[in-house]
């Protein structure tokens, strides 16, 4: 009996073998850069060169306090933070109480603004990109955080009322008449009703806004030429373009953009998924 | 009280199933609103999107007729760029490999989702935590993978290359992104490198939203894994199938970070898109003259909007010839 059930797990085994071989070789596929590149982060150029794949042996963490001070990263990621919050901020904002509007009043045009605002979402970057340009020049906003904010949130607005007029408007109905009844105006139905109920669409919208603005390069990098305003995936880039052979501190600028990304992701995993396939997933 | 924690018990991200405009509901508020609360709720967004966007694509349609080498002293040149664009053999070059790109790439992205899906579906160990290995890299902006990919292709030192040179594969050792040849092909691994993993956790829900009891079926008709697949699995997740692959399709029409930072549409042309040749010509050249990448900008979208309506169309169209 036993010789057989052995037998069958080797069986079984041995079918399962290709499925485990696809599992752990994609799986590597995916974290082996990382691990590489940290391991390139906390080791110097000269170390690199000798042996690209060797481990960081002695570790030299002074690289970050290099890289945070002395290139200074500090100040990218500090404008990354400002640009990106106060972005997410106010789409948050403009998106839920257009996105209330357009899915509990019937008012004449409520499609259209809808449909116009959802085609937006596919419209390629560069039909606006080069007039923005032109625009925030005329208005003294070219190369300012506050120009950077305002496209912004021009950007992610579309997506965001999308995702949240969808999940308003499966609210019932009844809440709303019940709060009328009580004598709720407009604005206090929106607070103390569609905010607090919507809570789990609006995280989502927040984390989808926030990672894809973090990320950002292209609108940062035309509307932004002020070394000292450049958001983190602009300092990184310029960075590498200033100092193409330092390998070990372009490793180091590379896991200071993404040690928040991936703190954040330890902890809230799910959600983050969630966030960032929200619209796609049923 | 019980009425609000009865609608937090919604799905979570209720979004629609589709990516375009449902039809209207039924359940709207009755009570017409005041306009001044109507405009109190939509006027901030509608004046922003005015100003940030269709305001710039009104503009960037009327720039495209100007020659704007002057900011300040716009000359009237009608079409002619229009017709300029034509005979621009980059230009024709970026759409070729823009179109390459956008319409066979999603299908690497695609497969690539479903088979994993599939793996996770099929029960294997670790697979919560595989699922969220798998997706990191959907995180990472396109600089960071950019930059990782730049030295996986590194000709002397390299991840692919040094794998190669391991199997005695010597003669494929290349510089993946210095050949006209492979560049292309070695961008659109990267991209999908980063993809797979969204592609992945779509599938896997619309996998186990599957009903469970036309699988068992499948089970006690002694249905393989191939059959099952091919019979049942994938024609019941084609709408979510034909979703990803306009999602992705949308995606590569944009691409712009991972060209730029890779290769800048090099070497030869062979890896430039639309986004990267309308920058180039834009801001890198030095031509100052904005009306000619307006006009490219133009053409472009006029081609993304038609191609995501043409996608759209056929596979409704596919769909209701199905059921």
């Amino acid at each position: 009996m036993r010789e057989q059930g052995r037998g069958d797990r080797l069986t079984a085994l041995l079918r399962r073998g290709p499925l485990l071989a696809v599992l752990v070789l994609y799986t590597l596929y995916t974290t082996l850069p990382f691990l590489w590149v940290g391991a390139m982060s906390l080791r110097t150029t000269a170390e690199i060169s000798a042996d690209h794949y060797g481990l960081p042996s002695p570790a030299h963490w002074g690289k970050f306090r290099a890289a945070w001070v002395d290139s200074n990263f500090a100040g990218y990621f500090w404008n990354s933070t400002v640009v990106v919050v106060s972005a997410v901020a106010i789409v948050t904002v403009l998106g839920a109480m257009a996105a209330h509007a357009l899915a509990r009043y019937r008012f004449p045009g409520n499609r259209l603004i809808y449909f116009v605002l959802f085609s937006s979402i596919i419209f390629p970057p560069q039909i606006v990109l080069l007039s923005l340009f032109q625009i925030l020049v005329n208005y003294d906003l070219y190369n300012t955080r506050t120009g950077l904010v305002l496209v912004y949130v021009s950007l992610q607005l579309p997506l965001t009322v999308f995702i949240l007029e969808a999940f308003f408007a499966r609210i019932p109905q009844d809440l709303f008449e019940a709060a009328r009844i009580d004598g709720y105006t407009d604005f206090q139905i929106f607070l103390r009703i569609v905010v607090p109920v919507g809570m789990p669409a609006i995280v989502t919208t927040v984390i989808l806004n926030f990672v894809h603005l973090w990320n950002e390069y292209l609108f940062a990098v035309v509307l932004v030429s002020d070394e000292d305003l450049r958001t983190l995936p602009v300092g990184i880039q310029r960075f590498m373009g200033d100092y193409f052979q330092d390998i070990g501190m372009i490793a180091t600028g590379v896991m200071i953009a993404v040690i928040p990304v991936i703190v954040v992701y330890a902890f809230f995993s799910e959600k983050l998924i969630q966030g960032m396939t929200a619209g796609a997933v049923k | 009280m019980s009425a609000p924690a009865d609608a937090a018990r919604l799905p979570a991200a209720a979004a629609p199933r589709r990516w375009w405009p449902a039809a209207r509901r039924g359940e709207r508020d009755p009570g017409a609103p005041s306009w001044l609360t109507l405009m109190a709720f939509l006027a901030p967004a509608l004046l922003l999107y005015a100003g940030l966007t269709a305001y710039p694509v009104v503009r960037t349609f009327a720039d495209s007729l100007y020659d704007l080498e002057n900011m300040d002293a716009p000359r009237f040149v009608g079409l002619a760029h229009f017709v300029a664009i034509w005979s621009d053999e980059t230009f024709l070059r970026a759409i070729r490999n823009t179109l390459v790109w956008s319409f066979v790439a999603p299908f690497l992205d695609v497969a690539t989702g479903l088979l994993l899906a599939l793996c996770l579906y099929a029960g294997v160990p670790f697979a919560r935590f595989l699922r969220i290995a798998w997706f990191t890299p959907v995180l990472l902006s396109y600089v960071v993978v950019s930059i990782l990919w730049l030295w996986i292709y590194n000709y002397d030192w390299g991840a692919l290359n040094l794998a190669l040179r391991a199997l005695g594969l010597d003669g494929w050792a290349r510089a993946w992104l210095g050949e006209s040849s492979t560049a292309l092909a070695a961008l659109m691994v990267t991209h999908a490198w980063k993809w797979a993993g969204f592609n992945m956790v779509v599938c896997l829900a619309a996998l186990h939203a599957l009903p469970s009891e036309v699988l068992e079926a499948a089970e006690l008709d002694h249905c393989g894994w191939a059959a099952k697949l091919r019979h049942i699995i994938i024609p019941m997740m084609r709408p979510t199938l034909l979703n990803l692959y306009i999602l992705a399709f949308i995606g590569k029409m944009k691409v712009f970070d991972l060209v730029w930072i890779m290769t800048q549409g090099g070497p030869m042309w062979s890896t430039e898109t639309v986004s990267t040749y309308v920058y180039k010509r834009a801001f890198a050249w030095n031509t100052f003259d904005l009306g000619y990448p307006s006009a490219i900008a133009v053409v472009w979208f006029i081609i993304v909007l038609a191609a995501a309506a043409v996608l759209h169309l056929a596979f409704r169209q596919r769909e209701k010839l199905e059921y």
